[in-house]
């Protein structure tokens, strides 16, 4: 419960809640701390604040301050690979990035703890690149005192699952590329495509790229893939030879070398004739020929993803629809803009 | 142990006649108060006499609890309050403990967010209730129900005679007015009115004589009739 009194008789009570002062240009921050003791000299300063009234915070047997439901909140969100420090500032504790890694969002379960009345969780877009220290998330409870159920409830939101919202760090994989079709096979055009793919897997911090060349033929695209597994790749990256085109055996081949899974298309441009497919484990990525031509595509986004151990399959190739046109800007600033962080 | 949601949720279903996503609010709302109140297999001999159910709705979601449950109007374990909120409270007559379980509203808007594959608006919402954790789909009160003796499981208690018209009422329920004993129906809060009584056809009929069935067989001597009304003959007998 809150009780309200004039500043003037405020003299010895202790304030509840940080006061902010604004100078412009100047300073912002806590004039007055939580938990400081009232005395004469504060009552000039705190009705320059414009502050008349103070709150004083008598707490019932069910009722909890806001600094303390926002640890309580904090906690809840915070899973793995996400850290926080218990010292709010105005009620609010910022969430950041333990490591370098990947930022995941559990975005139901974030709804449904902001659809709780007295608390609120912004965070960045789900699978945002974030570095150690980044900050990644903010929670605050909305009133300054209220009733501890709601939070607890909220913050029982928050941890199913271990957590709203988690960081996971990038695996180093030795990745297999095999570039695909027979003009580059056969030296009549430069290849461009190796040297982009492996500058990639280098910006996600996987090293070991191994490159294999293939004509369009399905056996020989086969035992490429073949190849790699054998020399124990644990990511495939297959460029070329995507297309409806018959010529494009690309997808023969992998289905011919075992596939366990196959998805070809994805509701990204560019990148539609994106293909996503599995031998077991080990997860193949065949990317179209957009790839040469545009910075960004369907594999910069799906990419880190595979890299932090998600299972891509039809529903994920298809939820990225949403945010999943690339603007085509003369420079490009991926990740800094919209493309690929509807879902 | 109580049997797995989805076998309860197809039982629910069958006996309340469609499967909705009020049977599965329903079904995981039973589930949760018999777990509150600590009783793990409410339909079993040795737990059903202790528990009590008020619904506080008479839709879709009061069949699923009653049927996961077990309780009934029948048995005075299930008491009907006629609130219109999608709430149910669960109380254990041993421990005194009671839970009010409540439907939240925003879960009904976070269908879309927990099942956005779906796209029919009432599978998403079934879908969706089947994933939501407890603490998303549901409020919980800890609560005091004090319950009057007379609304107890048992034998009537007690026995009064309306002063207006000699009905027998049982357990209490009689109204006292201007001092004198009336029934519900004696007084002006009844839910029906213009009361009449009449006589109508074949008012004679049991299930014993058979007579409204078969009017068309002529009743001959030595003719015997068996409890379903079939005609057996003597000789049969
Ligand atoms: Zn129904
Ligand atoms: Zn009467």
């Amino acid at each position: 419960m809150l009780k309200k009194i004039r500043v003037e008789d405020a003299v010895g009570e202790k304030i509840s809640h940080d006061i902010t002062e604004i100078r412009p240009g100047e300073f912002k921050g806590a004039a007055f701390k939580k938990g400081h003791t009232v005395c004469d000299e504060d009552i000039c300063h705190l009705q320059k604040l414009g502050k008349n009234h103070l709150f004083l915070i008598d707490l019932e047997k069910d009722e909890i301050h806001e600094n303390q439901a926002a640890a309580m909140l904090a906690k809840g969100l915070a899973g793995p690979g996400v850290v926080w420090q218990n010292n709010p500032k105005e009620g609010k504790i910022c969430l950041y990035a333990q490591t370098d890694g990947l930022l995941v969002v559990d975005k139901a379960t974030l709804a449904a703890f902001n659809m709780v009345d007295e608390v609120m969780c912004a965070s960045l877009h789900s699978y945002t690149r974030v570095k150690k220290g980044q900050q990644v998330a903010a929670t605050r409870p909305i009133p300054l005192v209220m009733e501890k159920a709601p939070v607890e409830r909220a913050a029982a939101i928050a941890r199913q699952n271990g957590g709203a919202l988690s960081v996971h760090e990038l695996k180093q994989v030795k990745t297999g590329i095999i570039i695909t079709g027979s003009e580059v096979f056969n030296g009549l055009i430069k290849d461009r495509f190796a040297p982009i793919l492996k500058q990639k897997m280098n910006d996600l911090g996987s090293f070991d790229t191994q490159i294999v060349f293939a004509p369009d033929d399905a056996a020989l695209i086969q035992a490429a893939i073949q190849k790699h597994i054998d020399n124990s790749c644990e990511l495939l990256i297959l460029s070329g030879g995507m297309s409806v085109d018959p010529d494009d055996v690309t997808r023969k081949g992998i289905e011919k070398a075992g596939a366990t899974e196959m998805y070809y298309g994805a509701a990204a441009l560019p990148g539609a004739m994106f293909l996503m497919a599995y031998i077991n484990d080990i997860p193949l990525m065949g990317i179209p020929a957009c790839g040469l031509h545009h910075k960004t595509t369907i594999l910069d986004l799906m990419l880190p993803r595979v890299l932090i151990g998600e299972h891509i399959g039809k529903k994920k190739l298809a939820f990225i629809g949403h945010g999943g046109l690339c603007m085509d800007c003369i420079e490009c600033v991926y990740p800094h803009c919209p493309f690929g962080k509807g879902m | 142990m109580m049997k797995p949601m989805e076998c309860l949720l197809e039982e629910s279903a069958k006996v309340h006649g469609h499967l909705c996503p009020g049977q599965v609010v329903g079904v995981r709302m039973a589930i949760l108060g018999c777990r509150l109140i600590g009783l793990d297999e409410p339909t079993q001999r040795d737990q059903i006499k202790k528990l009590i159910v008020y619904v506080e709705m008479d839709r879709c979601t009061a069949d699923a609890v009653s049927h996961v449950t077990g309780v009934k109007l029948g048995r005075r374990s299930l008491k009907f309050m006629d609130y219109g909120i999608m709430a149910a409270t669960f109380v254990n007559l041993e421990t005194g403990k009671a839970f009010r379980v409540l439907s939240t509203e925003e879960s009904r808007d976070l269908a879309q967010i927990y099942a956005p594959e779906v796209d029919k608006k009432s599978v998403q919402q079934l879908e969706a209730y089947k994933r939501m954790p407890d603490s998303v789909l549901f409020r919980v009160q800890q609560v005091q129900v004090n319950i009057n003796e007379l609304d107890l499981p048992g034998p009537t208690r007690q026995k009064a005679e309306c002063s207006h018209c000699g009905q027998v009422i049982r357990d209490g329920r009689q109204v006292v007015k201007n001092g004198k004993i009336l029934c519900k129906v004696c007084t002006d809060n009844c839910y029906f009115s213009h009361a009449r009584e009449i006589t109508w056809p074949a008012m004679n009929w049991s299930p014993h004589n058979g007579i409204l069935k078969k009017p068309h067989i002529g009743i001959k001597k030595g003719m015997v009739f068996n409890k379903s009304n079939q005609v057996i003959s003597k000789e049969k007998i």
